[in-house]
């Protein structure tokens, strides 16, 4: 399967050299991951419908700033194969589930962040769900990347690894066109819905390609109105990346 | 690899990705191994109606707004744009309406966002360029007299705020005005103000849900407590679960469709005085989730809502 995959690369690069500048309009793959099963009826006895919301929001969000396909799965599919799979396709993606930084295989204080994949129908998740940073960064290839979304707790912290798996350092003055998101403590999930949206709501709400994300980052996290999971536990989200950058599916571009 | 080589590198596999894909799909087609997650189904169709409908506003019809908010913007200490835009919106992310008056530099970039509601009063402000990096760090107690210098200029009435804490994505402080209605807690309901580092104003909100008519009974919050265990149960009985529940707060809370799809993106209802229930799970959920809320109405017992922490 690998053989097969990096021969059709070759072929295609190939065909990338020939074809003119602007020749033809380029796919900017986006994947969209929300894990449900782990909080539906099977494990917690009752529906959880925030993966849906969530899921369903980022879906039509994405394409909105002119990403495509946007793929993915809301629940089974998934999977940490289905990640690892598809990520270094990618210029955006999303994840919605339990996500924490864990030690590393090294051990403590070393971290290597990790969310968990969807357990699949009738399953329950468990530590052997988790997909590491470790594992995305040597998937990606040291490829680029647009937008990464961890809508998860903790992955946003300055402690987290996730930002260096899509090759995005932890600085606000990045010069390329990219943008991780993340929420910095364990957050209430309609916490995340809601400066979710208040975050898609500016930055599709203009002019395509008008506003920056670091600006609806600034609108969401300033509209307040979210419930904290306790007083040490804020609610706050972070971001790191290009502060120009407008959302909009772009290649890398010294600056 | 440094970032430029994994920048070119990925530039090249991406450019295949997009340019190359008509021959991608082909050959992917007969290598039958390279099938990419499926396209996403129908929940996405839901979320498709959201929509933010902008129009836009008679600068001379306005010019009341037009002037509060450039009251409020001289107040918070803002940046003056060389010009404004005003906008009657419909946000159908948040379910609200308001007016909104941009402030726009030269180059048409949004300098700083403010709404008012129906009645004209402040919504929020917000700038939204770049947090200055200078090194200065007001300390907290600078950040909090700056905030209530900052809310009460802006024409808001605050007494001592509730909570201050660090904002780990400015470097600087956020200060928070919990909403209360007869005493009683609304949920997620604030005045905040973020400072930045240097002490300057970077965001004014106030979060004000309507609240319905308090039930003319109530139930207890042991009734309440009844009620929420029974629902948890229920729902993990058979399973390998417990929980605990760790408190159960009366505060105001708006329904929500935590545990009833058929209430998503449905008109968002008056905030109700409630029961929330606070509870801790173990065992296998505890696993999937690491708190979870129930929202136990206080006048009927019914549950209307909840939260989780996943």
């Amino acid at each position: 399967m690998k053989r097969a995959f990096m021969w059709l690369v070759s072929m295609a690069v190939a065909a990338t050299t020939v074809a003119a500048p602007g020749q033809a309009a380029a796919a900017y793959d986006a994947h969209v991951w929300s894990n449900s099963d782990a909080f539906k009826v099977a494990c917690l006895g009752v529906n959880d419908t925030y993966p849906q919301q969530l899921y369903s929001l980022t879906v039509t969000q994405l394409g909105k700033l002119g990403f495509g396909p946007v793929s993915g799965a809301l629940g089974s599919g998934f999977t940490r194969a289905a990640v690892l799979g598809n990520v270094l396709s990618d210029w955006a993606v999303y994840v919605h589930s339990h996500g924490d930084n864990y030690w590393a295989a090294s051990g403590a204080p070393n971290i290597d962040s990790g969310f968990l994949q969807d357990p699949g129908s009738g399953k329950c998740n468990s530590s052997k769900d988790i997909v590491r940073a470790s594992s995305i960064k040597a998937a990606t290839q040291g490829s680029f990347y647009n937008i990464v979304i961890m809508s998860t707790c903790m992955l946003g912290s300055n402690s987290s690894t996730m930002p260096a798996a899509f090759q995005i350092e932890k600085t606000k003055k990045a010069t390329d066109y990219e943008f991780y998101l993340g929420y910095v403590y364990h957050t209430w999930d309609s916490s995340s819905l809601r400066f979710e949206k208040a975050f898609w709501s500016y930055v599709n709400g203009g002019t395509p390609g008008s506003r920056t994300l670091a600006a609806a980052f600034a609108y969401a996290s300033g509209i307040g109105g979210y419930e904290a999971v306790s007083s040490s536990e804020p609610f706050q989200a972070n971001w790191w990346g290009d502060p120009y950058y407008s959302g909009t599916p772009l290649r890398p571009v010294a600056r | 690899m440094t970032k430029m080589q994994a920048s070119i590198s990925s530039r090249n596999v991406k450019s295949a990705a997009g340019l190359g894909i008509v021959a991608l799909m082909c050959l992917a087609v007969s290598a039958g191994h390279i099938a990419a997650a499926r396209r996403p189904s129908d929940p996405g169709s839901a979320a498709e109606s959201v929509t933010r409908v902008e129009v836009a506003l008679d600068a001379s019809a306005d010019a009341a707004l037009i002037t509060r908010e450039g009251e409020t913007r001289d107040a918070l200490g803002f940046p003056v744009g060389v010009k404004r835009a005003g906008h009657h919106v419909v946000d159908g992310f948040e379910n609200a309406e308001y007016d909104e008056v941009t402030e726009l530099d030269s180059a048409g970039n949004v300098e700083s966002v403010t709404q008012f509601d129906s009645k004209g009063r402040l919504l929020g402000a917000v700038r939204v360029d770049a947090a200055p990096v200078t090194g200065l760090r007001v300390a907290q107690d600078g950040a909090v007299k700056s905030a209530q210098r900052s809310v009460v200029a802006a024409g808001l009435a605050v007494g001592t705020p509730t909570s201050t804490e660090a904002d780990q994505a400015t470097g600087g402080w956020t200060v928070h005005w919990t909403r209360t209605q007869d005493g009683v807690r609304v949920r997620g309901d604030e005045t905040r103000v973020q400072v930045w580092p240097d002490g300057r104003i970077q965001s004014v909100a106030r979060s004000e849900h309507d609240l319905a008519a308090a039930p003319a009974s109530r139930i207890g919050s042991a009734t309440a407590r009844q009620i929420a265990g029974a629902n948890l149960d229920r729902w993990f009985a058979g399973r390998n679960s417990g929980y605990t529940i760790q408190k159960v707060d009366l505060e105001w809370v708006g329904p929500n469709a935590a545990f009833d799809p058929a209430r998503i993106n449905g008109v968002e209802a008056p905030y109700r005085l409630a029961w929330v229930t606070e509870v801790k799970p173990s065992g296998d959920a505890a696993n999937d989730v690491w708190l979870m809320s129930l929202f136990v109405d206080a006048g009927d017992g019914t549950v209307i809502g909840g939260d989780f922490v996943e």
